[in-house]
């Protein structure tokens, strides 16, 4: 299909350095995003075990499940552009396949608003831990954690995740072809 | 603007963001944020973003990455042949023979899983080469797989029903142990449809199963010792109020390390790569489900789902009808969208209208789970049509034919579980307190 074949089109990254060094920068960036999302799980597993172990033997530690929720919301927010750059994130394709020629605009249509409606939430995500940090927010559980803190991981991974769109927009964009994989089945 | 109309408005929105690709997680935060800026005018972005914060660090949302998680570890132990080399023997004269072990097999799979593609795919790795070398009817191997593959969602645990309980503010366990009984009929349904089917077939001529003497029947079955033993541990100790939906989530993750290890299928590799494909499936639903709690707010701004239920309300609805209006619904929905996608997408519209009818929010879970379960073997979008499209190399069409009769099965459960309600709310009611 002509449309793989451009996915394998050389590509201005070959040719132009710093370009090449920027791609090379943001591929690690997504990658060990991920990375640090796949330990916030694992945390996520031990605080929840250390919450049984607590309570079976009577140790009195406050604010375990609160650390387990912002593990969790790391564990989310850092892995979203490594999610969309191997296509897990769902959209529904049914369209776009049976678009035939204007296929290639209705990629780029979807992706611009991808684009968009990620990158406006990531200026208001920044924005709340900013006021967060401003006005020194604290959890109302048990924790009494600053909740700039936690919630560095939603301002950096929505960040991360409307840069990924843009980048995989401008892809498309320069070398005709995306490099998002069809959703795989998940559920 | 009338509130109906607003909602019109705003759902043909949606559809249009859906349908020329855009993320559904994305799709969704971009209604919500036109239904908060334009229409209620208020600032969307910052209570948004509040919004999406807490939902996502949420406690009870804990329970998502580690059901996930627990699955993808059991992909890569040796569960899927003990299953068939355990059940095989015990199946292998009964009419419809092996056929049972894709039912049989579904079931205890999907009470260690939470998820109806890894059901179907561990299942189906084992039983289609195998039923296909004794000679049974292609589209019956196929088709019994595709519908009690859903089983995976129905049984606990199940990753839809976190889903339900987060948006719903209902207990995850209570609603994991609702689907017990629901299953366990369903399964009944399947079994009863292959017996069916092996009696009336015509061309119906397997190869005939070796007897098997008791005491072989027993060693083999020896297999099935591991599912059975992590099907109590997660099931039980949420049943018997020992630990919350996460505990025993994570208690279920621990057990699948140890049988992993046990079986040593557990390396360095197998252990990274279940964890990447948990961390990613997570952070995919997070998505929706973050989108989802900022849709609600929304929704919550301009009371459309007041609007809505008081206008359905004097349509004089009969609960009845209500259920099959919504089951059309669903049904219809569920050709385009996944699961998961259908429950972010309505619950938050229609969660006033179903409280409203007096249907018991427990039971609505299960009826939801039951129709998306139906979306998993619709065409063009579904699940469980895709992985055996990959696997067995049949147009989807052709699958889907095959796996129709499952379909009217599933149908003909919902009418079941309106007329006896009990099957899915008298489980949970027997629950033990959690002993917290």
């Amino acid at each position: 299909m002509a449309y793989a074949a451009l996915d394998r089109a050389p590509t201005a990254r070959k040719t132009f350095l710093p370009l090449a060094l920027m791609r090379r920068a943001l591929d690690a960036l997504y990658l060990w995003s991920a990375y640090l999302a796949a330990a916030a799980m694992v945390i996520v597993l031990l605080v929840t075990l250390a919450q049984i172990v607590t309570r079976y033997g009577h140790i009195t530690v406050t604010g375990l499940s609160d650390y387990a929720g912002y593990f969790m919301a790391a564990s989310a927010f850092l892995a979203f552009a490594h999610a969309l750059n191997r296509g897990a994130h769902v959209r529904i394709e049914l369209i776009l396949s049976i678009a035939g020629r204007y296929r290639y605009a209705a990629e780029v249509l979807s992706f611009s608003l991808g684009a968009l409606i990620s990158g406006w939430f990531a200026y208001y995500a920044c924005r709340m831990v900013w006021w967060s940090w401003k006005y020194g927010d604290i959890s109302t559980g048990l924790d009494a954690t600053p909740l700039w803190i936690p919630q560095l991981s939603m301002a950096f991974g929505s960040v991360l995740f409307a840069v990924a769109i843009a980048d995989q927009l401008l892809r498309l964009v320069l070398t005709g072809a995306h490099s998002v994989p069809v959703s795989e089945t998940v559920e | 603007m009338e509130s109906l109309a607003i909602l019109a408005i705003l759902l043909g929105l949606m559809f249009v963001l859906l349908g020329l690709g855009t993320w559904i997680g994305l799709s969704l935060m971009a209604v919500a944020a036109i239904a908060i800026d334009v229409f209620a005018g208020r600032p969307a972005g910052d209570s948004i973003a509040t919004t999406i914060w807490s939902s996502s660090s949420s406690w009870m949302l804990t329970a998502l990455p580690m059901f996930i998680w627990m699955g993808d570890i059991l992909l890569c132990t040796k569960l899927s042949e003990d299953l068939f080399r355990g059940l095989a023997p015990l199946m292998g004269r009964i009419p419809g023979g092996l056929l049972h072990t894709n039912v049989m097999g579904c079931t205890l799979f999907g009470s260690v899983s939470g998820s109806s593609a890894a059901t179907l795919t561990t299942v189906a790795k084992m039983t289609l080469p195998e039923l296909k070398k004794r000679n049974y009817p292609e589209p019956l191997i196929i088709g019994t797989l595709a519908g009690p593959a859903t089983l995976g969602l129905m049984i606990p645990p199940s990753i839809i029903m976190v889903v339900y309980g987060v948006m719903t503010n209902e207990s995850i366990a209570a609603i994991n142990i609702a689907g017990v009984i629901p299953g366990l009929v369903l399964a009944l349904m399947f079994s009863g449809y292959i017996v069916w089917k092996a009696k009336t077939l015509k061309n119906y001529a397997p190869d005939v199963e070796p007897q098997v003497s008791f005491i072989e029947k027993l060693k083999a079955s020896r297999r099935l010792i591991p599912v059975v033993l992590l099907l109590v541990l997660v099931i039980g100790s949420m049943f018997a109020g020992y630990a919350t939906a996460t505990e025993s989530a994570a208690v279920g993750v621990a057990g699948s390390f140890f049988l992993a290890w046990w079986q040593k299928t557990l390396t360095w590799k197998s252990f990274s790569d279940s964890l990447m494909s948990a961390t990613l499936t997570s952070a995919m639903i997070a998505l929706i489900l973050a989108a989802a709690a900022s849709l609600s707010l929304a929704m919550g701004f301009l009371g459309l789902p007041e609007a809505l239920a008081a206008k359905v309300g004097g349509l004089g609805l009969s609960p009845f009808m209500l259920i099959m209006c919504l089951t059309v619904m669903y049904i219809v929905l569920g050709c385009f969208l996944d699961g998961i996608s259908c429950v972010a997408l309505t619950i938050a519209i229609i969660e006033p209208l179903v409280r409203q009818a007096g249907i018991d929010m427990i039971w609505f879970g299960i009826y939801i789970v039951l129709v998306v379960e139906m979306a998993q073997i619709t065409p063009p979008v579904g699940f469980n049509l895709f992985v055996l499209q990959s696997m067995t190399g049949h147009n989807m069409f052709r699958i889907a034919k095959w796996a129709a009769p499952q379909f009217a099965i599933m149908a003909a459960m919902v009418f079941i579980l309106i007329a006896v309600p009990g099957l899915a709310t008298w489980l949970p009611s027997q629950m033990i307190a959690p002993r917290l």
